[in-house]
């Protein structure tokens, strides 16, 4: 196939960038992330500070530092646990009686009517601000994509040869769930999960933003960006490299997803 | 047609009534005393009983939850723990904001996404068409906030052609009006770019194949009216469902660009329900906002259905 896998290979790129500067957070942090240089304050990019700094004269380099590090966290284990649970939940509709799977797959639907960033702020209300509360309200809006996908994979594969013969010679349900059907729905669901976690990240910057994730003077990309909105028409420089980080953060696990999803239909349709 | 509508319209109620359990039972379990917090620390405990029994916060869950329900129902949402306002009315005068916003960057992404779908598809495969798509993806997955800081620095402060701040409604002046809304709007679109365009050059390669079209080249049909007669009516389907969802979507996911615009919306509403723990507000919003979802998808797929032959037939099962 001439057609080469853009998607992929930037979507690689992106995401090694943010995975890079996550490890340098760990190794080679110039500054603390709260260390005021009160002198020195919305300083232009120098040799001290390559970024320059923020209003309080705080680093921006060393804080989109350690940005990635809640970004990542809160990204990584909102969709892990929301994809869990969604899981879980699609499994139960897909293999129980009609009655109760209708009733299962609308309470999915009416948690897929709230949209993300609203079911994570009224969250964030009942929870407490913080990145914990964060990565719970953010994997609260996960659940019914996932439920909604391993809902329809199973009826889908349920229909496959492999399946029958499982269940031929009296596969217990379990064991032809995790052992037959898993590792056929894994690929799609690798797919999903790098998509998400891009949407996590941003929905995390977003209620940081607001004011209802990160709270000052910890650092994320979205609490950087609200303080410099303050600022943003006399010291716009300020508002642009933590912009520039998310963006690459969320493009990045797009396009991963797309691109695996790529490869692997490539490949289903080879067989 | 009809039995489809009705299917869908029971199943949507069916929906609608877990978003208002889910609404409920979630609200339900904020932390603090309501009635504490409408009347101050201070307050003795007499009268906070007193307010807690007003307020029917002593009677079992399913009575409150019902008797919710009901008032909802008869489109009475409570008064406002902080505005002192009714909910309903409080709603009301925040919704043509967002309405005007949602209505707005829908029609915005969809032109943009039609055009920009046509084109792509007339030059399948080619440079312009790699262009079109990896541009779209790259501006859909910009965060819409920081977009809106940099769109604030340069279009409000440097060229001066839109209002730094604020809602101007359209009764002081239409046109200043769509200014000080243009910004915000444009921003919401490009996020939908992507998504959109992806769906209207699928759909217009799908139908371009079709043998119609070819027996519109046959019988010597001029391009341009084949393609708006023949490939968009039946290329427009399929996206439209998609716009609906996405419109539905953006009424509920506002709220940063309110914010950052100083935009009187239902989404810098929910924020101050949010902050100042009125959960009354913050109830009475989110069931709105979810209702409106649901209405809006089924408004939609009956659209769809309306619009689509072969479901409106009955045949596509």
């Amino acid at each position: 196939m001439k057609k080469r896998n853009f998607s992929l290979y930037i979507g690689i790129i992106l995401v090694s960038i943010i995975l890079f500067l996550f490890l340098l957070s760990f190794v080679a942090l110039p500054y603390e992330v709260d260390a005021m240089d009160t002198g020195n304050r919305f300083a232009e990019a120098s040799r001290d500070h390559i970024l320059g700094t923020d209003q309080f004269g705080r680093d921006i380099y060393s804080r989109i530092l350690v940005s990635t590090r809640s970004a990542l966290a809160v990204g990584v284990t909102s969709v892990f646990f929301g994809a869990l649970v969604g899981l879980f939940i699609g499994a139960v509709a897909a293999l129980s009686p009609k009655a109760v799977e209708v009733v299962v797959m609308r309470g999915v639907d009416a948690m897929m009517a709230f949209p993300g960033i609203l079911s994570a702020m009224v969250l964030s209300a009942i929870l407490g601000k913080g990145v914990m509360n964060a990565s719970i309200a953010i994997s609260f809006f996960m659940v019914p994509v996932f439920a909604r996908l391993s809902y329809s994979m199973i009826l889908e594969n349920g229909k496959k040869g492999y399946v029958k013969a499982a269940r031929s010679y009296g596969v217990s349900l379990p064991r032809l769930l995790v052992f037959h059907m898993l590792p056929d729905m894994l690929t799609r669901l690798v797919t999903q999960f790098s998509s998400s976690v891009g949407a996590a990240i941003l929905t995390e910057s977003s209620l940081s933003f607001l004011g209802l994730g990160i709270q000052p003077p910890g650092a994320s990309l979205g609490l950087m960006l609200s303080e410099a909105k303050a600022y943003v028409l006399i010291e716009p420089y300020q508002a642009l490299w933590p912009g520039v980080v998310l963006s690459v953060a969320v493009l990045g696990f797009s396009l991963l997803g797309d691109g695996i999803n790529a490869v692997l239909s490539k490949e289903n349709s080879r067989e | 047609m009809v039995r489809y509508a009705l299917r869908r319209i029971v199943s949507s109620l069916l929906v609608l009534f877990f978003v208002t359990l889910i609404t409920f039972i979630v609200i339900s379990v904020l932390p603090g005393d309501r009635a504490v917090l409408a009347l101050g620390i201070d307050a003795d405990a007499e009268t906070v009983e007193a307010l807690r029994e007003s307020m029917g916060l002593d009677r079992p869950f399913l009575e409150r939850y019902l008797g919710w329900l009901m008032s909802a129902l008869k489109m009475d949402l409570g008064r406002s723990e902080v505005y002192g306002e009714k909910v309903s009315s409080l709603i009301a005068s925040h919704l043509p904001v967002t309405f005007s916003l949602t209505i707005f960057s829908i029609l915005i992404a969809s032109i943009l996404s039609l055009v920009l779908g046509l084109i792509s598809e007339r030059r399948k495969g080619r440079a312009l068409d790699g262009i079109i798509r990896s541009t779209c993806i790259l501006i859909s997955a910009l965060p819409s906030f920081w977009v809106s800081l940099l769109a604030l620095v340069f279009f409000c402060g440097k060229l001066r052609w839109f209002p730094v701040n604020g809602y101007i409604s359209p009764s002081r002046g239409f046109f200043s009006f769509l200014r000080s809304i243009a910004l915000p709007s444009i921003i919401l679109a490009l996020g939908e770019l992507s998504l959109l365009t992806r769906m209207f050059r699928s759909s217009l390669i799908r139908s371009f194949s079709e043998d119609y079209m070819t027996q519109c080249e046959v019988k010597g049909l001029r391009r341009s009216r084949a393609i708006i007669h023949y490939a968009l009516r039946s290329a427009i389907i399929a996206p439209i469902t998609l716009i609906g969802n996405q419109a539905a979507k953006l009424f509920g996911g506002t709220v940063v660009v309110e914010t950052i615009f100083s935009l009187p919306g239902i989404g810098r509403l929910l924020l101050t329900a949010v902050e100042q723990h009125d959960t009354t507000l913050l109830q009475g919003i989110v069931l709105f906002i979810t209702t409106m979802v649901v209405l809006m998808n089924l408004l939609t797929d009956i659209f769809v259905a309306l619009s689509d032959p072969t479901i409106r037939k009955g045949r596509s099962e």
